[in-house]
């Protein structure tokens, strides 16, 4: 008798699953964000949240997407891969399995991503994100990732050629100091190729892991005296770095950093010291872009983020935006209302390697062959400066909004 | 020359700071047997009060120095009882319950302060840093340098308490032998509360200089557990003036390693001279450990 109650009991069981899988009806996007909103990379996590909760915002601010006349608007649901590549899978599972998502939004590092990305081809789910920018993501060719920031390799190169192009005297050497993730030992490895193609002598490249104390390493830098000291890494170890060449009194010409030195908290961490630092970036709200999307331009952008998270916004809420801006697009022009079948979900891939599109981010535009797969080729990046307290636009020409200050004055002339 | 000399001042400097991380966890091991894994997110939470204060009362955060360590010397006689009741009792494995326990204890203080501060790197600025002094061929950070004065002093302040004083004689024996400490009349609970007291206490004070030197944020703390693990090991398990000398192997092994192989090898370089401690010599390198 007992048994008999459990099987009948399995058996309801299995039927109420079946029939709520039948009745799955929405008349909204159901969009999955797995992201770092815990552990060592909550910071960035946070960013890319920013700028996927904007999306959603403006876009059910303006009733929805618009897909064959009707408008169906937007939910956000998350996982939280607290920041480690493992969560990030096993959260992409259930967004998909369970939460029956239509599409996932990415997360905020590239080694979450790149354990993301195989759960995404597994069930054929399509994927942008907005911030992941290790090259490792796109030579894996993965159909159904895609992301909006181009790769890392292409980032720091036109702050070197800034600084090999734009300034006088020319600098002759650059030290290189990365820290070993996915991200930053890439960013280091693009100025290297980047620095080693504009001519200037490569004295030290060097990895080394997050989390060490950088001191000796920023000594053995300084004792072979570079023109310029760039560092592949995040803004904690970015902070970190500069303090030290303060304190042991080393003095280059110029310090290029990639990611980190256009945040909030790179600039609270440093105070003055972070004067004469360049980076790059993809995107700046004084950058001249006209959209007719979402967003006309990155100024109503920049002020719609200040009005709602009261901080500037950096390239990578653009970025995740535009990932969000993407998808609305791709789903429109395949005229695919919620929730999207696996049919759907193939033909918006579609939708996406042939989109191209100008938002207020900048060009949207994914590559479909060679290195870089599925990576934006739309934007180019621009070379950035602190000089008097505010990051101005210093290159290339035809962006510059202020000439490169070069070389920085020694930390006692400061 | 240069770099070497530099290397060499890099290394003792790395060794101060992993002195006043190391030097209260080695008391608290060395006379309470308390593992405490939460070492780390004293260092974290003695870093955020250094910020707070600065925060909320301005000033320079050195001088908030004394009232940290009396914050964190109550905090710990407040904590101890818990950790006091893990270890106590009919436990199997006191030791191992210790351990357990402050482990929980470091993922509510990690957690808790992401909750309450959030995710963003705060920096404090103290009227060292940034400031250094060049002494002929090398360049000594004013910051650091005083960590290193901070973890020498309180090193011999330890020292002569536990040797020199009659409650330190007390401590002592409650360490040898906690059952006939307490049949002799010593109230073996006090002694723990106290010492555990002032382990918090120290540790807290080095938050503050540790987030003065780099940055403060919720994760900091186990990169300091991981490091006081490595000191106590090399030292020589509980034995204090063995702190010393470990930390300045550890923090020279660090410096010579990064210049002269390279930074990627500096903690392959740690863990392999850790192993090698631990088969030929498990007393630590001075043999005095237990």
């Amino acid at each position: 008798m007992k048994r008999l109650g459990i099987f009948a009991l399995i058996t309801v069981a299995i039927l109420m699953v079946g029939y709520a899988q039948a009745q799955e009806k929405r008349d909204f996007f159901k969009v999955g964000v797995v992201t770092s909103l815990s552990g060592e990379l909550a910071f960035g996590g946070t960013v890319t949240k920013r700028g996927y909760d904007m999306w959603e915002d403006a876009v059910n601010a303006a009733g929805g997407i618009d897909i064959a006349g009707k408008k169906y608007k937007v939910k956000l649901v998350y996982a939280d891969d607290q920041s480690t590549p493992a969560t990030a899978a096993v959260g992409t599972e259930r967004l998909i399995t369970q939460e029956k998502v239509d599409f996932i939004l990415g997360p905020y590092a590239s080694g979450p991503t790149l354990a993301l990305a195989p759960i995404c081809e597994k069930y054929k789910m399509p994927h942008i994100t907005g911030s992941a920018e290790s090259p490792l993501i796109w030579v894996k060719k993965f159909k159904y990732t895609f992301g909006t920031i181009p790769p890392v390799n292409l980032g720091p190169r036109s702050a070197i050629q800034t600084l090999a192009q734009d300034v006088t005297p020319k600098p002759q050497s650059i030290a290189i100091l990365g820290i070993d993730d996915a991200f930053s030992k890439f960013s280091a490895e693009a100025m290297k190729a980047a620095a080693e193609k504009a001519g200037l002598k490569v004295l030290k490249y060097e990895i080394v892991p997050e989390g060490s104390d950088y001191t000796p390493s920023v000594t053995a830098i300084k004792s072979l005296k570079p023109d310029i000291f760039a560092m592949g890494n995040h803004e904690k170890a970015a902070i970190e770095m500069i303090k030290i060449a303060k304190e042991l009194k080393f003095n280059p010409k110029a310090y290029v950093q990639h990611y980190g030195m256009s945040t909030p908290d790179f600039r609270k961490g440093l105070g003055k010291d972070m004067e004469y630092v360049y980076g790059i970036s993809y995107w700046t709200e004084n950058m001249k872009i006209q959209s007719s999307g979402l967003f006309k331009n990155p100024k109503e952008y920049a002020d719609a983020i200040r009005k709602k998270f009261n901080v500037d916004p950096d390239y990578t809420e653009a970025g995740c935006t535009g990932a969000g801006l993407a998808f609305q697009e791709a789903v429109r022009a395949i005229k695919a209302a919620p929730p999207l079948t696996d049919a759907q979900k193939d033909a918006l891939i579609g939708a996406l390697e042939k989109l191209d599109i100008v938002t207020f981010y900048g060009r949207i535009k994914f590559a479909t062959e060679g290195d870089f797969y599925h990576s934006n080729a739309g934007l180019e990046s621009v070379t950035l400066q602190y000089q008097g307290g505010k990051l101005v636009e210093v290159g290339p020409p035809k962006t510059r909004v202020a000439a490169p200050k070069y070389p920085a004055p020694t930390w006692d002339k400061r | 020359m240069e770099l070497f000399l530099q290397t060499i001042i890099d290394g003792l400097l790395i060794g101060g700071l992993i002195i006043i991380v190391g030097i209260g966890f080695s008391l608290c091991f060395g006379t309470m047997h308390i593992v405490d894994f939460a070492v780390g997110e004293w260092v974290m939470l003695g870093a955020y009060a250094g910020y707070l204060m600065v925060r909320t009362f301005g000033h320079d955060p050195m001088i908030y120095l004394p009232v940290i360590f009396v914050i964190f010397f109550a905090v710990g006689w407040l904590v101890y009882p818990l950790i006091f009741r893990a270890v106590s009792g009919k436990r199997h494995n006191p030791v191992i319950m210790g351990l357990v326990f402050t482990f929980g204890l470091s993922i509510i203080a990690k957690g808790g302060a992401l909750s309450v501060w959030g995710y963003h790197i705060q920096s404090i600025t103290t009227w060292l840093s940034g400031k250094s002094i060049s002494i002929g061929l090398v360049t000594v950070p004013a910051l650091r340098f005083s960590g290193f004065l901070f973890g020498l002093v309180v090193t011999l302040l330890f020292m002569a308490f536990l040797y020199k004083t009659k409650f330190g004689i007390i401590i002592r024996a409650t360490a040898q032998d906690r059952d006939t400490a307490n049949l002799l009349g010593t109230d073996v609970r006090k002694v723990g509360a106290f010492v555990y007291s002032l382990y918090a206490g120290v540790t807290g004070m080095s938050g503050v200089l540790i987030g003065a030197l780099f940055s403060i944020h919720a994760a900091m703390g186990a990169k300091y557990s991981i490091l006081a693990f490595f000191v106590v090991v090399l030292a020589g398990m509980g034995y204090v003036p063995g702190v010393l000398v470990a930390a300045i192997v550890l923090g020279l092994l660090q410096s010579f390693v990064t210049v002269y192989i390279g930074g990627r090898y500096t903690l392959a370089a740690l863990f392999l001279v850790m192993y090698g401690v631990l088969l030929i010599t498990p007393k630590g390198i001075l043999r005095r450990g237990i």
